[in-house]
């Protein structure tokens, strides 16, 4: 990879590196003393890095999401609106990988309510991120403000219920019954781990943190092993085309 | 390492022992699903880290106080959660950066109000959100999301 296009992807970093080189040169001192005030954060992150990470592994492995989903349907009432809060708060992902999932969910019929939960709770609760919220701001906070946002998410999603009928949410028209023929990655929800490629490098190429598909023919003999890779898709990505 | 640090490294570690003895493969499998994840954050996560550094040396403690602290606490907290929406950087470095303003001063009420908006409403995300669900239901919700994030970060302020 050149030079310019690490810049590119990291923006920010490569921001904040310019800054601490004008300091060093202006201002010595004061840099080695971001330096220092920085690792007092960087000890702390790598204490709750590990934590987070396997917390997210596991979660990833057992929480049984597809258990989850056949839960609830439209007049599921009060359970529908559990699920959709456990749904949300055992996700990986940035909120707009839970937009495909919801989509998928509208169609089999879930409530507008409980989507709205799904969504909230996707980007707000986040099991891992609450030890993490505990250790830099106190457990005490943590505790406090989830209360708070479960309370805010419960009324907001039935104010938007009210509000928007599910008439006004777009539907794509299904191409079903079509034959099967390549493997398509959606660009915007990929959160680039990797996963497809790991079990399949045939079909799957990583470009730019995300993951493209290589837009190769796909074998009678390999959708069954595609299925299984679509569904592991923590994003919910990947689609037959 | 503080109490709660130390108790949550004890519960991972008794989930992991578990869920290793029950399918190796399987945990092994997420981990590297989480790796990747981790990796693509990475470079974010040191610039904050360092970004961190910068603010706590070079912004006095007393400018922080007179713009995050508790004087025009409205103003300041309605522009935090407005930065919120619009920033995109994953929360886990976002709980460090808000913690350093605290550390140095800021009051909570717009942290938390940064700390909502920022995973909750998607300015940049938007133009996904309204072709996946219609402008109408985008619009609805992102904007509740802005107004409880306002109304959580108040509630934080008069209860803590």
């Amino acid at each position: 990879m050149n030079r310019i296009e690490l810049i590119k992807r990291n923006k920010l970093l490569a921001a904040v590196s310019f800054l601490y080189v004008v300091l060093f040169i202006t201002m010595p001192d004061k840099g080695i003393l971001s330096v220092k005030n920085s690792m007092y954060y960087v000890s702390e992150m790598l204490q709750i890095m590990p934590v987070v990470f396997v917390l997210t592994s596991i979660i990833e492995a057992w929480v049984p999401k597809e258990v989850i989903i056949n839960g609830f349907g439209e007049g599921s009432g009060v359970k529908g609106n559990i699920y959709s809060f456990l749904l949300g708060s055992f996700s990986a992902g940035p909120i707009y990988a839970a937009f495909p999932v919801c989509k998928m969910l509208l169609k089999k019929g879930a409530s507008i309510t409980n989507i709205v939960i799904i969504l909230s709770a996707w980007a707000v609760i986040k099991i891992p991120m609450l030890a993490n919220e505990a250790k830099f701001l106190s457990f005490q906070f943590m505790g406090l403000r989830w209360i708070l946002t479960v309370l805010s998410i419960i009324l907001m999603a039935y104010a938007v219920s009210i509000i928007v009928k599910k008439e006004s949410i777009p539907f794509g028209v299904e191409i079903e019954g079509e034959k099967i023929s390549s493997i398509g990655v959606h660009e915007e929800y990929c959160i680039g781990c990797g996963l497809c490629i790991k079990s399949s490098p045939d079909y799957f190429e990583a470009k730019n943190k995300k993951v493209k598909s290589k837009n190769k023919k796909l074998e009678e003999t390999e959708i069954e092993n595609m299925r299984t890779i679509i569904e592991e898709c923590p994003a919910k990505a990947i689609s037959f085309k | 390492m503080d109490i709660f640090t130390v108790f949550f490294w004890i519960i991972t570690g008794i989930f992991l022992v578990v869920s290793i003895k029950k399918d190796k493969n399987k945990t092994l499998k997420s981990m590297k699903m989480a790796k990747g994840m981790m990796k693509n954050m990475l470079g974010q996560i040191i610039a904050i880290l360092l970004l961190i550094g910068l603010i706590v040396t070079m912004i006095p403690p007393e400018k922080i106080q007179d713009y995050l602290g508790k004087s025009n606490l409205f103003i300041s907290t309605v522009i935090s959660a407005t930065v919120g929406s619009i920033t995109l950087i994953p929360a886990f470095v976002a709980f460090p950066l808000v913690g350093s303003f605290i550390d140095v001063g800021a009051s909570i009420v717009p942290a938390v109000a940064f700390l909502t908006t920022l995973t909750m409403v998607g300015v940049v995300t938007f133009p996904l959100e309204r072709q996946e669900f219609g402008l109408r239901f985008a619009v609805t919700r992102n904007a509740l999301s802005f107004l409880f994030a306002v109304i959580i970060a108040f509630a934080m302020g008069v209860i803590l």
